[in-house]
């Protein structure tokens, strides 16, 4: 498939022409699909990425991309004196066999599901998302199979993470549905719920015909003396109930799509249909029926949608600046930055059954991965020269804490199996709350905030661990490094897993002279790493 | 999209400064509808920054045994009835200090919504929309944040106290506009307390600041980050803070406020707002009575009736009550009936709501209910018309339109009118 068009009639010829030629596809390597996309992305947006990054900062991006953490001092030296051709292919696949790579990644997805959670009740589900997101992405299943899942579950919550997406939006069909769109699809077929879009094709007939793949499941407290909640979906008819405050402890048979002009009419009757394909299900149908008809629909390789929202969203997480923006809003009506960079990435994935790792370590092989980082590019500027540096995730930038300061993560193993309320008061919960922000937003638009840097300049916890006591960091570097120049040259390894520059080398062999006690001095200078923008950006 | 996102926020933070120029010159400016935002001639005429403190009932608080008593029906259950200071209306005997005080209180009788889940409706009295997936819609306070907020300030614009479940946050505004969280009044806000003496403190600010003079790489990100710790330091070195030292104030005012940790929170607000914030939030609860509702109605109200009470009549003796509202709401109130364990559950068709200050007409009441207050019967306020209202009394344009991160106009208000009696009586 050799270009992608964008118009209404030609997506039909498009779903053909790639069905046609998907069985004949060979499957590739990563680095064969990188090196296409090398030279495709060349010729479709006439951008020449800026000069590769240098080792070192290549190191620490694999690291946090991959493994949500920052490499050890040793990792930093072995990997710059490392002369061998091939080394960062060597390092990637070796960082995507980590079992932390799945919990970097599972930790990434639980959030693209929980920041969008209408329901803050659905905190309790949260642990078991993670675990269960961990443990698949960890084995390889293919991202279908993860999104079969999420979409056909029932059962406790908080003992099966599989439910985490329904619970987030305490069940109800409108939310549940637009959210299954936005995550695997990109599409935000939702703003259709009320009116037809202005400026989308989807009508909101569409909308709640995606709906009436819902209306029989529900969400319901668990009498339990562990506080819970259950996902239920039931074919029989619920019996008569009063009025509930809009609470939805029981689904109905039938989805209606609520009249406008009356909003205490039933409504319309609703036959499920799915908008990106037009397969339709009969009224009636059962609710295994309903969600297993969509899990088969939407991973269809004739529904591009399943792809291109996949590979639309690992690409901006890794590069910085996604082909459509913002990442969960693609569709036939958006704009591609390079449409056809993309039918090949998707063709390619498509063929390795929707392998997240063959995908990451594709765009991790390109040469736009590999550029030195810069600034987001002005709107007028050729999209994907550099690599953009991000802020990292809430759950990045605490591992880094631990991974400078040598401690284990404090999260007991008791609350992280129980993830009840415990979970919450964790010293990583806690971190969560003052640092996470919804990965689904673009990049630039993440700022810092006041609280945020309080946290890192003034709070106990970095206080604590920055000092020079033995048994600490850098009271043990102290005893061990008597030479002022090689430890300012160890703290920086450690903090920002490169060496200092000249200047940078100067300042703090200055500021240490200023100050007359050793220990004062180095924490200070420890300090000021930590609270570094190389520390809480990736470059 | 992010242009225009850019465009509407400027009109947004240039409202201060404008509302200035108007005031200054009483010039009326046409093609914007912010003449009706604006009111009366009068406000104009008061240059006083307007400020918002809003005392959150979490749970939702029992009408009946609050501000609606209804003795001698059977929905009134064993609360009585007192009268307070304004002839004609009687709130419950849990409530004695804000009896007294009704002449500053005007009290709306006809809420309603539908939403009688605890996070929908929260969400919902917050924000004045039902949670979506897409759009993170903005609280009330941040929306104040937005448009009266100092940015100069070197406080916070918004403060919450107290732990607030699904109030929800600044939403499509950023972070800028989030609450400055403190779990407890009593204690100095989150690593606000420097760990080194004020000149290490200043001098690892000044290394930090040296190491990023000479860094070549990402300017954007470090430019923006170099904002961040400048305000964050301002704040922690700033005399401004303090405003969060309750231990400041004389005895005698402490007392008056009370003892509870809802006092607190309420003599911080007052503090905070003589210091420029421009909203403060404070909790107080849990109002989920689904047991024993009359003895922990009458409890919560221990802790709640002083502060709230001295609150109005401490900011009016600092001429303060005329440029704060002060808004008592929770998300819903509770049923008529009473439950086979002495409670009441959650009810959202008629439920109370208090509103003093900011030109707010008191010793009033808004809304009628049937005897029994199960319906409203006269002068229904949604929600909608609850946030118009409380935005005109600051002056915050509730028409102005923020674009969501999916490029859709998004209203502080959408719909709804404000409930002029309030302001008239």
């Amino acid at each position: 498939m050799h270009s992608l068009c964008r118009s209404a009639g030609a997506l039909f010829l498009l779903v053909l022409t790639s069905l046609f030629f998907t069985d004949s596809l060979a499957a590739q390597t990563p680095q064969q699909t990188a090196l296409q996309v090398d030279q495709l992305l060349a010729e479709e947006t006439g951008s020449a990425p800026a000069a590769s990054a240098s080792d070192e900062v290549f190191l620490r991006r694999a690291f946090l991309d991959l493994v949500g953490q920052l490499p050890t001092s040793e990792e930093v030296l072995a990997f710059s004196l490392d002369p061998g051709t091939g080394k960062r292919v060597r390092l990637v696949q070796q960082l995507l066999d980590d079992d932390d790579f799945g919990r970097n990644w599972g930790r990434y997805w639980r959030d693209v599901i929980m920041y969008r959670r209408t329901d803050d009740r659905a905190g309790l589900a949260q642990g078991s998302l993670e675990s269960f997101l961990v443990e698949q992405l960890n084995n390889d299943t293919s991202w279908s199979s993860i999104a079969r899942q999420l979409i056909t579950a029932a059962g406790d919550v908080r003992e099966d993470g599989r439910n985490g997406l329904i619970m987030a939006q305490g069940g109800r069909p409108e939310e549940t549905v637009a959210e299954v769109s936005r995550i695997f699809l990109g599409i935000q077929i939702q703003c259709a719920q009320c009116h037809d879009h202005p400026f989308d094709r989807w009508t909101r007939e569409q909308f709640h015909q995606l709906a009436a793949f819902f209306p029989r499941v529900a969400v319901r407290p668990q009498m339990t003396p562990v506080r819970s909640f259950i996902v239920v979906a039931s074919d029989t008819p619920p019996r008569q109930r009063r009025q509930n405050n809009n609470n939805r402890f029981v689904g109905s048979l039938e989805h209606y799509m609520p009249d406008l002009d009356d909003p205490t009419a039933q409504g319309t009757l609703m036959q499920p249909e799915f908008f990106a394909t037009g397969q339709t299900l009969q009224t009636g149908s059962s609710d295994a029926a309903r969600r297993e008809s969509l899990a088969d629909w939407m991973t269809d390789p004739e529904n591009p949608w399943f792809a291109r929202a996949l590979v639309n969203r690992v690409w901006s997480e890794l590069v910085g600046e996604g082909f459509y923006e913002p990442v969960d809003d693609i569709g036939p009506d958006r704009q591609c930055s390079a449409a056809k960079t993309m039918a090949l990435l998707c063709d390619q994935l498509v063929v390795n059954d929707y392998d997240l790792k063959w995908l990451i370590e594709t765009i991790l092989s390109t040469r736009v991965y590999q550029s030195a980082a810069a600034d987001r590019r002005a709107p007028d500027e050729l999209p994907f020269q550099a690599n953009y540096a991000q802020r990292l995730r809430a759950d990045q930038l605490f591992n880094s804490l631990l991974c400078v300061f040598d401690i284990p993560d404090p999260t007991p193993q008791r609350a992280a199996a129980n993830y009840g309320r415990a979970s919450r008061s964790t010293p990583r919960a806690l971190f969560q709350r003052t640092f996470g922000y919804d990965p689904s937003t673009r990049r630039d638009e993440v700022g810092g905030s006041i609280p945020q840097a309080l946290a890192m300049m003034n709070s106990s916890f970095v206080n604590q661990q920055i000092s020079a006591r033995p048994g600490r960091l850098l009271g043990d570097l102290m005893a061990e490094v008597r030479s002022d120049r090689q430890l300012v040259e160890e703290l920086y390894i450690k903090v920002l897993s490169r060496q200092p520059s000249r200047e940078e080398l100067k300042l703090c062999l200055d500021y240490r002279r200023s100050v007359p006690d050793r220990a004062e001095a180095f924490e200070d200078i420890l300090w000021a790493l930590i609270n570094h923008a190389d520390f809480i950006y990736r470059n | 999209m992010k242009d225009r996102n850019q465009m509407l926020n400027r009109s947004g933070t240039d409202r201060r400064g404008f509302l200035a120029a108007m005031a200054a010159s009483g010039a009326a400016v046409s093609g914007l509808d912010i003449r009706a935002a604006l009111g009366s001639q009068a406000a104009l005429l008061s240059n006083k920054p307007r400020a918002c403190i809003l005392l959150w009932m979490q749970g939702g608080p029992s009408q009946f045994e609050t501000l609606s008593p209804k003795p001698g029906q059977s929905s009134g259950g064993e609360t009585q009835a007192i009268a307070s200071s304004v002839a004609g209306i009687q709130v419950a005997e849990n409530m004695p200090r804000v009896a007294a005080a009704m002449k500053d209180i005007c009290l709306i009788r006809s809420m309603n919504s539908k939403e009688g889940s605890h996070p929908r409706a929260s969400y919902l009295v917050h924000t004045g929309y039902v949670p979506t997936a897409t759009i993170k819609y903005p609280t009330i306070g941040s929306q104040i944040a937005f448009q009266l907020g100092d940015k100069e300030s070197q406080l916070p614009s918004f403060v919450r106290v107290g732990q607030i479940r699904n109030g929800a946050g600044a939403g499509m505004l950023g972070v800028d506009y989030d609450p400055f969280l403190m779990a407890d009044a009593r204690r100095t806000p989150d690593n606000t307390t420097l760990t080194t003496s004020d000149d290490r403190y200043r001098r690892r600010l000044s290394l930090l600041g040296q190491l990023h003079d000479v860094h070549a790489e990402g300017e954007q990100q470090v430019s923006n980050h170099r904002k961040v710790y400048g305000k964050a330091s301002k704040m922690v070195l700033s005399p401004q803070m303090k405003a969060f030292d309750l231990s400041e104030e004389t005895a005698s005012i402490r007392q008056s406020y009370g003892e509870s940790s809802f006092a607190s929170g309420c003599l911080l607000a007052r503090r905070l707002v003589e210091t420029g914030v421009s909203c403060v939030e404070v909790a107080v609860g849990n109002w989920d009575t689904h047991q024993d509702n009359f003895s922990r109605s009458s409890e919560l109200c221990q802790q709640m009736d002083q502060p709230y009470a001295f609150l109005l009549q401490d900011l009016k003796q600092r001429g303060l009550l005329e440029s704060t509202l002060v808004v008592w709401m929770g998300e819903f109130g509770r049923t008529p009936r009473i439950n086979s364990r002495g409670g009441r559950d959650h009810y959202p068709r008629a439920y109370n709501v208090a509103l003093a200050g900011a030109g707010v007409h008191g010793g009033q009441v808004i809304g009628t209910t049937d005897a029994s207050g199960s319906t409203v019967t006269d002068q229904p306020v949604d929600v909608p018309d609850l946030l118009r209202t409380i935005f005109q009394a600051l002056r915050v344009d509730a028409d102005l339109e923020h674009m969501s991160s999916v490029g859709r106009p998004v209203p502080v208000v959408e719909g709804g009118s404000v409930v002029e009696r309030v302001f008239t009586g």
